[in-house]
């Protein structure tokens, strides 16, 4: 292989959620650290990686932006296959994208492994003034379906680093959990 | 910038009636072939070029001989079209080639000016009750887009346009149930708009603000666009029903195609876990528009528009021919790096001679393997 990039440990991590949430932008700040105000629409998916290093390790994540578009679910699905953690996005100023979470949620766990780590994500915090969904109400939700979860801004990049660390963190603790059992 | 219009419309204003005003056929009568040859000549010293622009002329010419005359023959436009539409004989060029038009001249004005009412006609009763009489989930969905169309240029940030955009969009939708309005679609009406605008104005329509256009004519123009869209999506509905199951075939397909012609870089590609279905389905999707500028696209919709079920079927060789081109580049690169690389192709700069080559190399690909399969058809 003439991959340049050695790593110990490959995860694969998915960001799915409605359309305009954010995730293609998520991904941009992850990636290059930066916002771009002039995305077109995702088609289908794009892919983005970055290596992180944990405890002398170097852990590369493999990212699928997947696209939010109803009619897209045909081919999305079969980006579940095989994920290490899946990132959950909904916009805390359109509380329908928030409504929205079970559904894909569902469409996770239907189609996913079991032991994939889920993060829920409310991005667009610097929209405070329009917020729609609260913060008490998100928290209680991940709490009781067993996901963990953060607010970020993507525009502003508040909270995306710890997100990131989070689902490749948690990934890797995991994966160590699973060789030692 | 009014140029045209000026020269063009407002005599036309006088004879004929307001909603025939904007007759496409217009940039064939305003332009005589002598005053385009000394605007061609003027400026230009060196003998080939002269010699070229002759050339250029020369087709230009017998354009113009075959959309003038009573009855367009179709089969001499296409053979014409195929290589090229000069830039102000695409409007009518496209709407005839598409069948929005009729061949024959004298029944013409008539029928775009029906058209243009039937479309003035929908859009009034589709949004008779105001925004809240729309179906919100499309509705919703239109209203995203709109601003992502072609973002940070001029003519598509414009309100006008955005405007225009979100109509065609949501009367479209309406019409066609089963596959209703799909991400992309968008993308779909920019060709046309520009090239119909181009009709209009003379300077590039994608730094022009249509709001400087009169109200008819504005009409007209998104009539034109929703009618054009209409006809193409026609061929490609299978694309954008539910499930996607055109796209699924043609990528499909284009996988197939390209284990036969390039079989080392499909080896490639499976040896390293890259499914077609990863890069492809962007490239059915959205007919290539997002690895090419809309300039590309229009010189490649000129080829498109002259053969029957192009935009379903050619184009899959035309995916081929653009994969393959990269082939020793992919051949080299991994996982990681063929999806990236897939994803923002280096293809900024490219102009007509590339698009040409492309088209070129698509032809032949799809007259080996049309006729292939035929022959393996006919052997089992």
């Amino acid at each position: 292989m003439s991959d340049s990039n050695e790593y110990d440990h490959l995860f694969k991590i998915v960001f799915i959620g409605d359309v305009r949430v954010g995730k293609s932008n998520l991904l941009s700040q992850i990636t290059y650290d930066r916002f771009n105000t002039e995305y077109k629409s995702t088609i289908g998916v794009e892919f983005a990686t970055r290596i992180l290093n944990i405890d002398g390790k170097r852990l590369k994540a493999q990212m699928w932006d997947v696209a939010g578009g109803e009619r897209y679910r045909a081919i999305t699905f079969a980006y579940y296959r095989n994920v290490a953690g899946t990132i959950l996005v909904y916009d805390i100023s359109n509380y329908s994208s928030y409504k929205n979470i079970p559904r894909w949620l569902k469409e996770i766990r239907n189609n996913g492994n079991s032991r994939n780590r889920i993060l829920l994500l409310g991005n667009k915090s610097d929209l405070e003034n329009q917020r729609e969904v609260s913060r008490e109400e998100a928290k209680v939700f991940a709490a009781e379906n067993g996901l963990d979860f953060i607010e970020t801004s993507a525009l502003d990049g508040t909270g995306v680093e710890a997100a990131f660390q989070w689902i490749m963190t948690s990934s890797y603790k995991l994966l160590l959990n699973d060789s030692i059992h | 910038m009014w140029k045209k219009l000026s020269t063009v419309c407002v005599p036309l204003q006088i004879t004929t009636p307001t909603s025939s005003l904007i007759d496409p056929l217009h940039s064939v009568h305003s332009l005589s072939t002598t005053e385009y040859e000394e605007r061609v000549a003027s400026g230009i010293g060196h003998p080939e070029l002269q010699h070229q622009h002759a050339m250029r002329a020369q087709k230009r010419q017998k354009f113009v001989d075959c959309l003038t005359a009573p009855n367009v023959d179709m089969a001499e436009l296409r053979k014409l079209a195929w290589s090229g539409i000069p830039e102000e004989l695409r409007p009518i060029s496209w709407m005839i080639l598409l069948g929005y038009l009729p061949l024959s001249a004298a029944t013409r004005t008539a029928v775009l000016s029906r058209k243009r009412e039937e479309y003035a006609n929908l859009v009034q009763l589709t949004f008779a009750r105001g925004i809240e009489g729309l179906d919100q989930q499309i509705w919703h969905q239109i209203e995203i887009d709109v601003p992502r169309t072609r973002p940070g240029v001029r003519l598509w940030m414009e309100r006008g346009t955005q405007r225009s955009l979100e109509r065609i969009l949501y009367v479209w939708a309406i019409r066609h149930p089963t596959s209703g309005y799909v991400q992309g679609i968008n993308d779909l009406v920019t060709p046309f708009f520009q090239v119909f605008l181009g009709g209009y104005i003379d300077s590039e329509p994608s730094l022009f603000d249509p709001s400087l256009l009169s109200p008819t004519a504005l009409n007209a123009l998104e009539a034109d666009c929703f009618w054009c869209l209409s006809r193409l999506l026609d061929g490609i509905q299978d694309n954008y029903i539910s499930g996607q199951p055109g796209i699924h075939r043609s990528v499909k397909h284009l996988s197939g195609l390209v284990g036969r012609v390039d079989a080392p870089l499909a080896k490639h590609l499976q040896s390293h876990n890259v499914e077609f279905m990863q890069f492809a389905f962007r490239w059915m999707n959205c007919l290539l528009m997002r690895e090419l500028s809309v300039r590309n696209t229009i010189r490649m919709w000129d080829t498109y528009l002259v053969r029957p079920n192009a935009f379903s079927e050619f184009h899959i060789y035309v995916c081929c021919a653009f994969l393959t081109s990269w082939s020793e580049k992919l051949r080299q690169m991994d996982f990681q790096g063929i999806i990236m690389f897939l994803q923002s192709l280096p293809t900024q700069t490219w102009g007509d001679h590339e698009i040409e080559v492309l088209l070129a190399e698509a032809y032949v690909l799809s007259s080996v393997w049309h006729n292939a399969q035929s022959h393996l058809l006919k052997g089992t």
